[in-house]
């Protein structure tokens, strides 16, 4: 595997170099080998998803392999589900204000902290960002004790609260990312040229770092509709989010709503990523 | 990041005020309050007559049961890393170097789609696929290779397969960017005097990746033992981790004193992880400005 690793930089002109150098055909199965890992791993990753779709299209009431046929019935199952159909809008209710939320929030933080000379920025940053790593079902728990402490109940801002919380630290790094690549000195031509502190913002910074909150938006919508452990904890019965609905029915059901219900998301994902790549560009902005 | 500079504090820096009230209110004083919880007799709005104790770590340590389930969620953590580790790299080595611009964005989207793929719809697929009428015990039988079909499901290598593959995309992402920033001709200075293309790759490359290596490892780990979804639908309600525990005081007793100190618990080890991935991310920047 090794062997293959180290050879796959053998592009056209490293690879004629190489073969002058060690020619044989120990380097070209090391080559073969390499890729044919990446190609099984591959496999591995885009696999699972296939199968999903491939359920949800097969007719039979439970998880038959191979497949039989291809009918609609779980898409009309899913769509005709009062249950899945409002925790479908509840979760898209709850990704939109999450967004909304989150954006602005980190959005202003990230210009805070490439501008505004704080102390500790350091400090900051890695303390916006720990939600990404800590677990986020301690958040959830952490604010269930707290909500059931001061009685509040389970209130929609709640569960708002605690999406926007694990997905802030997207929008923070995105812009802070486009922040730090930004050349400052169009500002200070703006200003030079007489544009006031205000309309330089609005005419200079903002347009230009919008491709980075953008992309940052996109990703709190995704994490924030995707989201399971905060919402397991917050949700209160009756108003559900689709995950959590989805994984409700899971712990008795097996069958192809299942899939519909997971195509409906992963397409629904699919498209607001592929529209913002189109309107932005989301590859050159998100450093990864 | 870089305005550690002498300069005093400007207006834009009143822009982190509402995120700092964010944090406070829905951060720092749950996590306080649950640090509270986790040392008293009850809940204090409820009872009129609480007190502090230790009783609820002290439940833990007593009992060779928690301990049990504390050992198996860091095992289970521990094996997801190695495995996502081991498949990761060479995925990422590959997305490092690919020239061809078309061939990057295949490779990302290839690594973003499961991302982009909930943990509830992921876990679900593994059930398709490790259950007992699964597509791979079906399948294998079929071509009459096991007459029985295999136990997969309900056991610990089911569920590290399933969390394998939700964090390994974590583990490529990482790991692409450290490893694209060693420069390529280190490794062709490396084969020009002579070393073979795995001896380049063993000491030139895998050295230099290392803080990668264990920023991602630590990434994958604490994502892994914080997993609740995967662990308790893979395992069938068989297999107890922190996250199934911390979940089953609150819903099915209503232990929230003792949910609070698993909960500190799982806190703590996150944070030292995290603490640890800050430090091997920083030994990776350190390294691009000594280049």
């Amino acid at each position: 595997m090794q062997t293959a690793a180290s050879n796959s930089a053998s592009l056209p002109v490293a690879q004629q170099a190489a073969s002058v150098r060690t020619p044989g055909p120990i380097r070209h199965y090391g080559r073969y080998l390499y890729l044919a890992i990446n190609i099984a791993i591959l496999v591995f990753l885009l696999a699972p998803i296939a199968i999903v779709v491939v359920f949800a299209l097969n007719p039979t009431p439970f998880i038959q392999f191979p497949p039989v046929g291809v009918s609609l019935r779980w898409f009309e199952k899913f769509f005709a589900s009062r249950d899945f159909m409002h925790a479908l809008g509840f979760s898209l209710e709850v990704a939109v204000l999450t967004t909304l939320s989150a954006t602005l929030l980190g959005a202003s933080a990230a210009l805070a902290l490439a501008r505004g000379n704080l102390p500790g920025t350091r400090l900051i940053v890695a303390t916006m960002l720990s939600p990404l790593m800590l677990p986020a079902i301690l958040t959830g728990l952490a604010l269930f004790q707290t909500y059931v402490l001061l009685d509040v109940g389970r209130p929609t801002w709640g569960l708002v609260a605690g999406h926007t919380l694990v997905t802030l630290p997207y929008v923070v790094r995105t812009t802070l990312a486009v922040l730090h690549n930004f050349d400052m000195r169009l500002e200070e031509a703006a200003q030079n040229l007489g544009a006031s502190p205000v309309r330089t913002f609005f005419e200079v910074t903002l347009p230009l770092i919008k491709p980075g909150v953008l992309a940052g938006a996109i990703f709190a919508f995704i994490v924030s509709f995707d989201q399971f452990p905060v919402s397991l904890f917050l949700v209160s019965p009756g108003n559900e989010t689709l995950p959590v609905t989805l994984f409700n029915y899971l712990k008795f059901d097996l069958d192809g709503t299942i899939g519909a219900a997971s195509v409906v998301s992963i397409v629904l994902a699919f498209v607001v990523v592929i529209g913002l790549d189109r309107t932005v560009g989301l590859r050159s902005y998100v450093k990864l | 990041m870089s305005s550690t500079t002498t300069t005093r504090p400007n207006g834009l820096a009143l822009f982190i005020l509402p995120s700092a009230l964010m944090f406070a209110l829905f951060f720092f004083l749950p996590i306080g309050l649950m640090a509270l919880m986790s040392v008293l007799t009850g809940n204090p709005v409820v009872m009129p007559k609480v007190a502090f104790t230790t009783r609820h770590y002290a439940r833990m340590v007593g009992d060779p049961y928690y301990l049990e389930v504390i050992w198996t969620t860091i095992r289970i953590g521990l094996v997801t890393t190695l495995v996502a580790l081991a498949i990761g790299y060479p995925l990422a080595h590959w997305m490092a170097r690919i020239k061809s611009r078309a061939g990057h964005a295949l490779l990302l989207m290839a690594v973003l789609a499961p991302m982009l793929t909930g943990i509830v719809v992921r876990t679900f697929a593994w059930m398709t696929l490790l259950s007992d009428k699964g597509v791979v015990n079906q399948t294998l039988m079929s071509l009459g290779l096991i007459s029985q079909p295999l136990k997969l499901m309900y056991t610990e290598t089911g569920i590290v397969v399933g969390l394998v593959h939700i964090y390994v995309p974590f583990m490529v992402l990482t790991l692409t960017g450290v490893i694209g920033r060693i420069d390529e001709r280190l490794e062709q200075a490396a084969e020009n005097l002579g070393a073979s293309p795995l001896r380049a790759f063993l000491e030139v490359t895998l050295p230099l990746s290392l803080p990668g290596i264990l920023a991602g490892s630590l990434l994958v780990f604490a994502l892994a033992i914080s997993a609740y979804v995967t662990p308790i639908l893979l395992g069938g309600f068989q297999i107890m981790t922190l996250p199934i525990l911390i979940y089953q005081q609150i819903s099915a007793n209503f232990n929230v004193g003792f949910a609070a100190a698993l909960g500190i618990v799982l806190l703590v080890i996150s944070l030292m992880l995290v603490i640890a991935y800050n430090r091997a991310l920083g030994l990776v920047s350190g390294q691009r400005e000594l280049q």
